[in-house]
């Protein structure tokens, strides 16, 4: 009977209830997809927040030796840890170069590294030109923006560099802007540099940029202290940091957008119930006055609010995963994973708030029958 | 025989206004009285308070041995639902339920509802063939014998009747009455409150009120 009557229910106040249950579905929707993506978040965020360069250094002890070099070969052991982690791994040689005309030479500060590994950490670094793509390309070098405009180069120009009485010739392939240090600097080949240098197969430090949160981040710099014993192997803390502390906000931000919503959606079914109250209140004198307790009566308006919870969690819960995944596309160009825990959390979010919006039909448990029946 | 409704200097006050001053009076099981009186001389007032609707500001209103004003909430409904059966001259039925699942309905606030028991409870009223019709499609007499139904379905001690023919044409009346005839007949105690002399001479006893005061009771002539 109680079923017969929940469904009569149901259908008697189709319109109301279509619209709290519209209230209830798009709040559901969004809040599961903003869960879903919370869930997928730390490795959605980290991953994008490894394109902003390297957060482990691995360089010589400082008191190794009198030249703060180590062999190139430490690149090949942080390639062996197979670490997945990893996104990118660098190797660096500083030297201060001559520019310009012999008699009145520039020192600029040239970088030799391997461009692919330092494309892949720093693809948001704006390119005029192309970026290098080769290992041992000797014949061409990238400019940072201020150095081209104090050298007055641009790509396709050529620049020459000179060290220690040797000298290269390079066509500038493009000019980076990173809005750093960077912008600064010449870079070319790891080969030509050492070979500028004389350094052999010596490198200076190597960057690598792992992807992850803190833990994840320090536990890498723990393994490869362990397989690096006699290098310094540390994290650049501040950038970690930072991206811990961004990641925690823009989860804050999600946690607190999942919570207005619900809230909005409980304000949605309260306006629906609101009238259904009102509406509902000489059945409910009626059906006290025929012996049905406030329990009994109480039992089938809340029972309607849960229905419409768990309908509208369940459609919204689906829908919400499909709009994270959307959004993982248009925000992240990445695969967003539906986790079908957002569902059962989602449906369980929506009974609360269809239990808080149905509050104005607990004031139909006061209801006094005697009034009703008189038609007040 | 015992009286199985005892009015016992029964005063109920609405603010300033007296709906019932000091009224006694005591009902023998199976009788049928009426009450009767000018609009606002507390005919319904008294039936409220006998129904466990209203509560007496004073006095006692006891029921089968129950002083109904000592009551608290949850015994009150369940006064309600198993000795009193209801009718009002507006029907009160449940819009959106049927003509069956509104008897059902006082068999599950009862105890259990039974569609076979309520479909028979309609048949005995003559709505055997609108079981699953809406108030909405029933006539005044129709939703007035779905009431009756109700009011039977679980058996109560004492039928409460207000003006249950206030809405209805003759003939329909004329079916109402009839059947209120056949369960006194059948034994069970009537309550009903009537503005109208002709049905008020059709039971064993009147009590008028009159401006919330006994004015008189009279047993009719059979």
């Amino acid at each position: 009977m109680f079923w017969r009557i929940l469904s009569r229910l149901l259908w008697a106040s189709r319109g109301r209830l279509l619209l709290a249950l519209l209230a209830v579905t798009s709040g559901a929707a969004v809040c599961a997809a903003l869960v879903n993506l919370d869930l997928d978040a730390g490795e959605k965020f980290t991953r994008e927040f490894r394109t902003l360069g390297a957060n482990v250094i691995v360089a010589p002890q400082a008191d190794q030796d009198s030249t703060p070099t180590m062999d190139e070969a430490v690149m090949m052991r942080i390639a062996a840890m197979s670490a997945p982690e990893v996104v990118a791994a660098a190797p660096y040689v500083y030297i201060v170069a001559n520019t310009g005309q012999q008699t009145a030479p520039i020192p600029v500060i040239v970088a030799g590294t391997w461009f692919d590994q330092v494309a892949r950490m720093n693809s948001w670094w704006k390119i005029d030109g192309q970026w290098m793509t080769q290992r041992d390309d000797e014949a061409q070098c990238m400019v940072g923006a201020n150095a081209a405009r104090q050298l007055g180069v641009a790509p396709g120009g050529h620049l020459t560099l000179r060290y220690l009485g040797r000298e290269a010739q390079f066509a500038v392939a493009g000019v980076m802007t990173s809005g750093d240090s960077e912008d600064n600097q010449i870079f070319i080949s790891l080969p030509a540099a050492q070979s500028l240098a004389q350094l052999g197969d010596r490198v200076a430090l190597a960057q690598i940029s792992v992807r992850g949160a803190t833990p994840v981040l320090e536990d890498f710099v723990r393994r490869l202290g362990v397989a690096l014993p006699d290098l310094e192997v540390r994290p650049v803390r501040q950038l970690a940091a930072t991206e811990g502390h961004l990641l925690e906000r823009i989860r804050s931000l999600l946690f607190v957008t999942v919570v207005l919503i619900l809230v909005l959606s409980a304000m949605g079914v309260l306006a629906a119930t609101a009238g259904l109250a009102i509406e509902r209140r000489r059945d409910v004198g009626l059906m006290k006055a025929i012996g049905g307790s406030v329990r009994r009566v109480m039992r089938f308006f809340f029972a309607e609010a849960m229905v419409i919870a768990v309908i509208g969690g369940a459609i919204g819960g689906g829908l919400g995963l499909l709009l994270s995944r959307w959004i993982g596309w248009r925000v992240f160009s990445a695969e967003i994973t539906p986790r079908l825990i957002v569902l059962p959390l989602t449906i369980a979010a929506m009974m609360i708030v269809a239990l808080a919006g149905a509050l104005p039909l607990r004031l139909l448990g006061r209801v006094r029958p005697a009034e009703i029946l008189r038609g007040e | 025989m015992a009286s199985i409704i005892v009015a016992d200097r029964l005063t109920k006050t609405f603010q300033s206004v007296r709906a019932l001053d000091d009224v006694s009076f005591e009902v023998a099981e199976g009788e049928w009285i009426a009450i009767m009186g000018p609009s606002g001389s507390g005919k319904t007032s008294l039936i409220n308070i006998f129904g466990g609707l209203d509560q007496p500001t004073s006095g006692r209103a006891v029921v089968d041995g129950v002083e109904v004003g000592s009551l608290n909430e949850k015994s009150l409904t369940r006064y309600r639902s198993e000795k009193i059966g209801f009718m009002f001259q507006q029907f009160h039925l449940v819009p959106y339920l049927s003509a069956v699942e509104n008897v059902m309905l006082a068999q599950y606030f009862h105890s259990m509802a039974d569609e076979a028991q309520a479909a028979e409870a309609l048949v005995r009223v003559g709505l055997g063939e609108r079981l699953e019709h809406l108030p909405t499609q029933l006539s005044g007499g129709e939703q007035q014998r779905v009431a009756l139904a109700r009011a039977l379905i679980n058996h109560p001690k004492l039928i409460l009747a207000d003006e249950p023919t206030g809405n209805l044409d003759e003939a329909n009346e004329r079916i109402v009455l009839d059947l209120l005839c056949e369960l006194h007949e059948a034994g069970h105690t009537i309550l009903l409150v009537t503005h109208s002399a002709e049905i008020g001479r059709m039971a064993d006893r009147r009590i008028e009120l009159a401006h919330g005061r006994l004015h008189q009771i009279a047993a009719n002539r059979r």
